[in-house]
């Protein structure tokens, strides 16, 4: 085992460890903060995987901007109190865990590598390299997310907009 | 030959119904006027058929043929053979007579018209077309506008009647459509030529089905295929046990409705097991005759009598008298003799003209007396003689007098089956008898006796209906004294018919 | 790379038609507005004629993640005919209840933009973008009818199935990459055909969660429970065009990805997809018949239709897949149809959508209860109507792929919805009273909606010929 994987060993265990705390801390605030400690441990794998630009990404728009978002609305709506065990939807959650688990399994012990698995030099994670293959492989769906976004500001200008 | 004087008979109602629809809605008058032009034309086309019919031939005559889905080997194929001339001419001029005989209808008259036109179409579209969709395709058209007659402008249990009429006849045409395109995709190519799957009828497989038990009974594909055609066909007849809608629909039906319904749907039954059952599916024809409709026949003829008398509504009577009748039908052509046969198509174009005088008749009492219960007359012949009169003509061609029309039919259908069936031959004639009573019995109940006070001052029956009687009176008495004008063009085609099934009879 | 821009013609033509009419109506004043609608109507009629002239071109762009092909085209006519008929049906209703009008039109443009880019799609991404761009447009214009509650309500329902639906899309669309390395339907295609051992067991579970993922957005039972409510709480030519156009839009991805480019996969989903399909049919017609309101049961029959296209999924192959075009095509004009019947009873704002409402409409609205009775007959399947010809092709087709029991099971079915649909017809035509004089959108544009939707009902049936033949070869253009 070298260093490499040690490393990794100790970010999984964190994330494990912590997306856990989302789960099961019962302050709404506490789970928030455990989920941008998960998102952030997430964001340090990607930039051991050489995408130093997607884990920038990463803890920009997740643990930055989104989290803020959920922070926002937390303290907006200031739901002390109504986190309640529903044994129900515990039931449903480890219910599909384990489905999620048992599909892993199989998928995880195959030990088929993807057919052409893509070369992760130094390069392929960074700045460069992703904005080349946005602006050339991947342009339209770049140009068409542009207009998904339009619909999306159209659409919530509309709902939001005070009646006259 | 390629001729387009069937394509006129069908088109013509139809465009005459979108030119109805186009007109204002408040003209009654114009409205009426014009529908009844429309109904013209095809009734000129109709005698020209009549008069250029070459009798001598088997095949169809006066056909056209164009591909209209040619993806799937779909034609329009229109043509006439001795089995659907008689039917044409009915409708055509039956067609022409209920328009007249709808001129008393004063709601959504438009409505009315439009539709009636329309089923004129369906209905002509019916008997001529040779190409199995074509065929599926107008028997739903017909089937359309007849619920909306119903259901509009019927008596006060309109609704159910409507709606019970549809059911049936809905599951009847779904089960056709099965069968149909199970013939289809057994026919080489696949088409819905109507002359090729009757060339290749000896394709249609007979083997019993691995799953049946009963080894001296066959029951493969062509007796499944014949068993799905018979029920789409049996409900129309109506055969027992599917004739539950008929007395509910002819009750609620309007006078003119009524005259079509029992004048013309009624024979599609009979018509389609003889257009396709016979010639597609002749061996499973030969190996059910006897029970499915001999016997139903026979049946159909002693229980549609019985339930006729013991009805107290005229028009009730009328409509299980015509499950009488029908009967006659299916059991002549069950016995595969040139007189049954003959008997059995020509009793479908009387019972049309006899059965027409008769709800056209009770239309006109009821219009006056606004009630039909047989028991609240009494003497109606000394108020109103000249219906009187009409009206014995109209029963005694029903019981099968000598002389009239009735009597022809029926005689050669018992002489046919006598040959071949002497026991259902015998059950048969017992329902002559039992005809005889219950018309007689509603004679005397209606028309005589002492004159009930509150009809004392009835109006006598108007031009406008005697308009509508006199030419049927005319066929009935012509037809009855001199049945050639009819038999000679059935004579061919059912021969041949005939000969068709014939080798594949059990001995 | 090859940059063509000719294959994005008919969509740019869509999406700057929505983006005109979005800054014009920031310019001009609040009586003016109909003017959106006219060049609405404009720019999809340009669409319209670059569609046609643009017919049995076969062109790929961007590394082929989009194709013009005629499959592409045909879908885009439907989707430019429904958008355009939804235009005019909604131009007076949008004032009757209070809805803003640049927004209304400039989001059906650009729901139609991600339709025509969905069916063009070669790619998984491209495709993925183009069924958002289309959702979030729908989800909005659902919620547009603001001084309703309901409107809001089903906005926020379809919203959040919808999210779902489209995180189960991503998942599958990540286990495809991760299984082939490639988005594009080319490469997967080709991969999937390369002979060779094993594929990865996550490339199943990727194809079955693309399979939820589109049975969510099309409706199929189980995954139908969404559309009910919405279908009820969106404005009603917003139904109109969801009920038809998405529902086509989905179908149309469905069948480039799953039919053609993942076939090699089929005899894995063939179990799936055929119980998806009797479910869908089966339960669809059952709800359908006991629902009060007629848009309701319209939903569940949108459902029940869902479940007859499966069928052609199913029967797959040349002829399944011809019909499964054709049968969208004549399953349309009916639906939507139907649906601006309901929009032109509306009263002031109140909806009037019980089967009650429908009594004696027969008698004060003579030619809308026929057009009405067209449409109800036409999805029950009569002839010489649309939707037993739509209903003939899919049932011949399953018998020739063999699934004779499907197609038995699709008659019953159609049988079993004559009573939902008869019902209407019994309601206009046998009771009396009910609508009173002055209670509709008397629009001329309305009626104008109805009427082509109508004509273009008894043309699909009586001359189906030409359709077909532009459903065959916007088929076989995927090859």
């Amino acid at each position: 085992m070298n260093g490499a994987q040690v490393g990794f060993f100790i970010l999984a265990g964190l994330l494990i460890v912590s997306s856990l705390w989302v789960v099961f801390q019962r302050n709404v605030v506490h789970s928030a903060m455990a989920l941008v400690a998960a998102l952030f441990l997430v964001a340090i794998l990607f930039l051991t995987l050489n995408a130093p630009m997607v884990g920038v990404l990463q803890i920009l728009v997740y643990a930055g901007a989104i989290m803020v978002l959920f922070l926002f609305v937390i303290m907006f709506l200031n739901p002390i109190g109504l986190e309640q065990r529903r044994r129900l939807w515990w039931g449903f959650g480890a219910l599909a865990g384990l489905l999620l688990a048992g599909a892993l399994v199989p998928v995880l012990t195959n030990g088929d590598a993807p057919r052409d698995p893509v070369v992760a030099t130094e390069l392929f994670g960074g700045p460069e390299e992703l904005a080349r293959s946005l602006f050339t492989d991947f342009v339209l769906p770049f140009e068409i997310a542009s207009i998904l976004l339009l619909v999306a500001i159209v659409g919530a200008v509309v709902l939001a907009k005070r009646e006259p | 030959m390629e001729h387009n004087v069937l394509t006129y008979m069908i088109f013509i109602p139809l465009a005459g119904a979108v030119v109805v629809l186009l007109l204002p809605s408040q003209s009654y008058h114009l409205i009426r006027w014009v529908s009844a032009a429309v109904t013209v034309p095809p009734l000129l086309m109709a005698s020209w058929l009549y008069a250029n019919f070459d009798t001598t031939t088997v095949g169809f005559q006066f056909v056209q043929k164009a591909a209209w889905i040619p993806a799937y080997n779909i034609q329009y194929f229109v043509g006439v053979d001795g089995v659907s001339i008689s039917m044409v001419l009915l409708t055509a001029l039956l067609s022409f007579l209920c328009i007249f005989a709808s001129f008393g209808i004063d709601k959504a008259v438009k409505g009315y018209f439009a539709l009636f036109l329309l089923l004129d179409a369906g209905m002509m579209g019916v008997f001529c077309a040779l190409d199995f969709f074509l065929f599926y395709i107008f028997w739903e058209v017909m089937l359309l506008p007849m619920y909306f007659l119903i259901g509009i402008w019927g008596g006060p249990r309109r609704e159910y009647a409507a709606i019970k009429f549809f059911l049936y006849t809905l599951f009847g045409s779904v089960l056709m459509l099965l069968a149909i395109l199970a013939l289809y995709f057994n026919t080489n190519p696949h088409t819905f030529d109507m002359t090729v799957m009757m060339a290749q009828a000896k394709n249609y497989s007979t083997q019993s089905l691995p799953f049946w038990p009963f080894n001296e009974l066959r029951w493969g594909f062509q007796h499944v295929v014949w068993m799905a055609m018979f029920i789409g066909f049996a409900i129309k007849i109506p055969a027992f046990p599917f004739h539950t809608w008929l007395p509910d629909a002819h009750v609620e039906a309007p006078t003119a409705i009524s005259v079509i319904l029992a004048g013309v749907l009624l024979k599609m039954g009979t018509y389609g097991i003889l257009r396709i059952n016979y010639p597609m599916l002749p061996v499973a024809t030969a190996d059910m005759a006897y029970w499915l409709l001999g016997a139903l026949g026979a049946w159909n003829i002693i229980y549609g009598a019985l339930c006729a008398m013991a009805q107290t509504d005229l028009k009730k009577l009328v409509a299980y008298s015509s499950v009488s009748h029908m009967g006659y039908v299916m059991l002549g052509m069950a016995s595969f003799t040139t007189q049954g046969i003959n008997g059995a198509v020509l009793q479908m174009f009387n019972h049309g003209t006899i059965t027409a005088m008769l709800f056209l008749l009770v239309g006109v009492i009821y219009d006056r007396a606004h009630h039909r219960n047989i028991e609240g007359f009494g003497g109606l012949a000394a108020v109103m003689p000249v219906y009187t009169g009409i009206t014995a003509l109209a029963f005694f061609a029903s019981m099968g007098l000598p002389g009239l029309s009735g009597f022809i039919s029926e005689v050669l259908v018992l002489l046919g089956v006598w040959q071949k069936y002497p026991g259902l031959a015998i059950l048969g004639a017992t329902g002559v008898i039992l005809t005889a009573g219950y018309l007689l019995w509603t004679v005397q109940r209606v028309y005589l006796g002492p004159t009930n006070e509150k009809y004392k001052t009835i109006p006598e029956i108007d031009g406008r209906e005697i308009f509508t009687l006199v030419p049927l009176g005319a066929i009935v008495i012509l037809v009855g004294v001199y049945p050639s004008v009819v038999l000679d063009l059935l004579r061919t085609s059912l021969d041949n018919l005939n000969q068709i099934i014939i080798p594949h009879l059990p001995s | 790379m090859d940059a063509s821009l000719i294959p994005l013609l008919p969509g740019a033509q869509v999406l700057l038609t929505a983006l005109v009419v979005m800054l014009l109506d920031l310019f001009i004043d609040e009586h003016e507005r109909g003017l959106l609608a006219w060049i609405s109507l404009l720019g999809l009629a340009l669409c319209g004629a670059e569609a046609i002239l643009l017919w049995g071109s076969s062109e790929g762009t961007f590394g082929d993640t989009l194709l013009l092909d005629n499959f592409a085209l045909f879908f885009t006519q439907i989707f430019i005919a429904v958008a355009a008929l939804t235009v005019l049906s909604s131009m007076r209703y949008v004032r009757e209840t209070g809805i803003h009008e640049g927004e209304f039109y400039s989001l059906i443009l650009f729901a139609t933009t991600g339709m025509i880019v969905m069916a063009a799609a070669n790619d998984l991404m491209v495709f993925f973008l183009g069924l958002e761009t289309m959702s979030v447009a729908v989800y909005v214009l659902t919620g547009m009818w603001r001084s309703s509650a309901r409107s809001s309500e089903a906005a926020m329902k379809y919203f959040l199935m919808g999210a779902f639906a489209t995180g189960f899309l991503l998942y599958g669309i990540a286990l495809i990459y991760g299984a082939t390395g490639s988005t594009n339907l080319n490469q997967i295609s080709a991969y999937l055909l390369e002979p060779q051992g094993q594929w990865p067991p996550y490339l199943f579970v990727g194809g079955l969660l693309l399979l939820v993922g589109f049975g969510f957005k099309v409706g199929a039972v189980p995954f139908h429970f969404w559309i009910p409510d919405v279908y009820e709480g969106a404005p009603t030519p917003v139904t109109g065009f969801m009920a038809v156009a998405v529902k086509a839009a989905a179908f149309a991805a469905w069948a480039r990805i799953l039919m053609h480019e993942l076939s090699p996969l089929d005899s894995d989903w063939a179990l799936p997809l055929r119980v998806l399909a009797i479910a869908t049919m089966t339960i669809g017609n059952l709800l359908a018949i006991s629902q009060p309101s007629v848009k309701r049961m319209l939903a569940y029959s949108s459902i029940a239709h869902a479940g007859y296209l499966l069928i052609g999924i199913v029967a797959g192959e040349e002829w399944g897949s011809t019909s499964l075009l054709f049968y969208l095509a004549t399953y349309a004009p009916a639906t939507f149809g139907a649906f601006a019947v309901i929009t032109l009873l509306t009263e002031q704002d109140k909806p009037k959508e019980d089967y009650g409402h429908f009594a004696g409409l027969g008698f004060k609205r003579p030619f809308v209860a026929m057009a009405m009775s067209l449409f109800m007959l036409s999805l029950a399947g009569f002839p010489p109507l649309a939707g037993f010809t739509g209903k003939f092709h899919i049932f011949r087709s399953a018998i020739i792929a063999g699934h004779t029991d499907l197609a038995i099971i699709g008659v019953l079915n159609s049988l079993l919805s004559v009573i939902y649909y008869l019902r209407v017809i019994v309601m206009m035509y046998m009771n009396e009273g009910g609508v009173k004089g002055k209670s509709f959108i008397e629009s001329p544009y309305l009626y104008t909606a109805v009427g082509l939707a109508a004509a273009a009902t008894i043309y699909l049936g009586v001359l189906p010929m030409r359709t077909l033949e532009w459903s065959r070869s916007a088929f076989s253009s995927l090859f």
